[in-house]
């Protein structure tokens, strides 16, 4: 390579990471502003205009969270909508998503397509409807009266993801299991499912992530504030004449830290997902 | 079809137990699905038709009172300024929504493609903001875009661009706006990722044959990339058209649908009007008009998606 072109090369990078930083620092911002904001004490926090480094930064703010608001419960909801989330999705899911992978059956394809058709509707639009279903069900109130609409929304992804998956599954596998006297059951859990971790997974943290976000559900089918998720807690902490914005930030920071970790070790199985759910190719 | 074959067609005993028969060989197959199937139908298909009955009837959600009024909650409907001025505003949220997403996710991804240091790192930060809940964003930009103690005021503030700090949620003709830039900041990462999927799927080759023969970067992006992702662009976009029409959260959280209504869409409406309000009829009916919308966009997705025939 000659010089110029090396220079060029380097040139390139330099520009190439600029932007890449620079965009990033774009998509961090807000993350600055939320985080920033907790480290300033009550004072500083209501200055006008606001002070973009905190003066005195303290965590003190985090030590409050615990005795002035309701996070933990909140966070702890979350947890248990995500989980039945999950449980039942998967529940429903897998046996569907095998059936269609395996055999070929009148009304397969409508099932399938129908499936996908679900995911188009979006549960605002048809939250009028629901809201009588949850009630006729007398489950409003109830933690399932989020998990059930929950379920239904992320299933259709769950089938999909699930059935793409199994059909790379040979059936050989399977047959050679039948032979050996596995019973179907066996042959699902004991050599299917290990072989389909790495789709399960998405499919976990698609349904885990889906339940954990959404406020609509809860907002809709859940009165009682003792069964409040994340999302609904920090909602119930805008105030319509004041805001108590630095614990409402502290929570909020809080709130989205299980899903750092979750992206940090789980990135890759998210991406699988996504993909999965959009693109074919 | 033969005159004997349409006789054993028409006759209902044969047909029957043929099907039933069918379904008996094939139970096992049928048993597996019905879980998911049945809940569907009673969690989904049930609610599309018992908002489609309510929309019939003048059905307040604090009485038992029903009365059938027919197609009159359409007729009112359609005859309100409301309902216009509620198409624009979610025709201006959708397009100026989608149009950001995509150009942001098109430029991070074609930045993100090649074989750079720390890939996995910059491809998890900047899926982040798609996973958080929306409604912790919300609040976030709400504060940021707080008419005196907001970052935003601040830096511009610094920057000299205003003399008087601005309440842009306040704002009723540009409170839309300070809503849009956080459905774009939640929306983008999904594109941003879904593109450099399909960026990574193009053949290395075409890029090479392209430098050999000389061709410019631009030149290479516009007459490779472009069309090599046309596909994956149509999916992505149309995925993030739907899913941005019914977007809930963020409005709802920043600015409930005001001030003076200028940033509710039509799904706010249904939920205003229908369970705010209580007036589940006239909500249903507007439900069923967002229906509409959402089955064409749902059946150009499922032309594109089955395009090949083959995945079934």
């Amino acid at each position: 390579m000659t010089m110029a072109g090396h220079d060029r090369s380097s040139l390139r990078k330099v520009r190439l990471y600029g932007v890449l930083i620079g965009l990033l620092g774009l998509m961090m911002l807000p993350f600055y502003a939320m985080f920033s904001s907790t480290l300033k004490p009550e004072s500083e926090i209501f200055a006008a205009p606001a002070t973009l480094v905190p003066s005195d930064p303290s965590f003190q703010a985090y030590l409050q969270v615990w005795t002035q608001t309701d996070v933990l419960l909140w966070v702890g909801n979350s947890f248990i909508i995500s989980v039945g989330t999950v449980v039942l999705t998967l529940l429903l899911a897998i046996p569907a998503a095998y059936s269609c992978a395996r055999n070929d059956f009148v009304g397969k394809r409508t099932f399938l397509l129908s499936v996908l058709v679900v995911q188009m509707f979006a549960p605002v639009v048809l939250i009028v409807g629901l809201f009588d279903v949850i009630t006729q069900m007398g489950l409003f109130n109830t933690y399932l009266a989020v998990i059930v609409p929950a379920a239904a929304f992320t299933l259709p992804f769950n089938v999909w993801m699930l059935y793409g998956y199994f059909k790379t599954i040979p059936v050989a596998l399977e047959e050679s299991a039948r032979i050996d006297g596995a019973s179907q059951v066996q042959i699902l859990t004991k050599i299917v499912l290990p072989l389909t971790k790495p789709a399960l997974v998405a499919s976990v943290t698609y349904t885990f992530l889906y339940a954990w976000n959404r406020l609509l559900f809860v907002l809709t089918f859940l009165t009682d504030s003792a069964k409040y998720n994340i999302p609904r807690g920090v909602f119930s902490m805008v105030g319509a004449l004041q805001t108590d914005w630095r614990m409402m930030l502290t929570v909020s920071v809080i709130g989205i830290i299980p899903l750092l970790i979750l992206f940090a070790f789980l990135e890759e199985y998210i991406v699988a997902g996504m993909t999965a759910g959009a693109v074919k190719e | 079809m033969s005159l004997a074959e349409e006789y054993t067609e028409a006759s209902d005993d044969s047909r029957l137990e043929r099907g039933l028969a069918y379904v008996q060989r094939n139970s096992r197959a049928y048993l597996l699905i019905a879980p998911a199937a049945v809940f569907l139908l009673a969690v989904v298909g049930y609610p599309i038709i018992e908002t489609f009955r309510l929309s019939l009837y003048q059905s307040p959600a604090d009485s038992n009172i029903e009365t059938f009024v027919g197609l009159q909650h359409y007729v009112e409907i359609f005859n309100s300024d409301i309902f216009y001025r509620l198409l624009w505003q979610t025709g201006r949220w959708v397009v100026v929504g989608v149009a950001g997403k995509t150009l942001l996710g098109l430029l991070i991804a074609v930045h993100l493609k090649g074989d750079i240091r720390g890939r996995k790192f910059f491809r998890t930060a900047f899926l982040i903001p798609w996973g958080i809940p929306y409604a912790i964003s919300a609040v976030v930009f709400r504060w940021i875009e707080h008419p005196q103690f907001g970052y935003l005021n601040a830096i511009l503030l610094k920057l000299g661009v205003v003399e008087q700090g601005i309440g842009i949620l306040g704002n009723p003709s540009i409170a839309w706006l300070g809503v849009v830039v956080a459905d774009i900041w939640i929306g983008t990462p999904f594109m941003a990722i879904i593109f450099l999927a399909g960026l990574q799927s193009i053949p290395q080759e075409l890029y090479e044959a392209a430098a050999i023969d000389g061709a410019e970067k631009w030149h290479q992006f516009r007459y490779i990339t472009l069309p090599q992702l046309k596909s994956v662009v149509l999916i992505a976009t149309l995925l993030s058209t739907i899913w941005t029409f019914v977007s809930f959260d963020v409005i709802w959280t920043m600015t409930g649908g005001g001030p003076i209504s200028s940033t509710a869409t039509l799904v706010i409406h249904i939920y205003q009007v229908g369970l705010q309000n209580g007036n589940l009829g006239r909500g249903a009916a507007y439900s069923v008009i967002g229906f509409l919308f959402l089955f064409v966009f749902a059946i150009i997705y499922l032309r594109i998606y089955t395009r090949g025939g083959d995945e079934l």
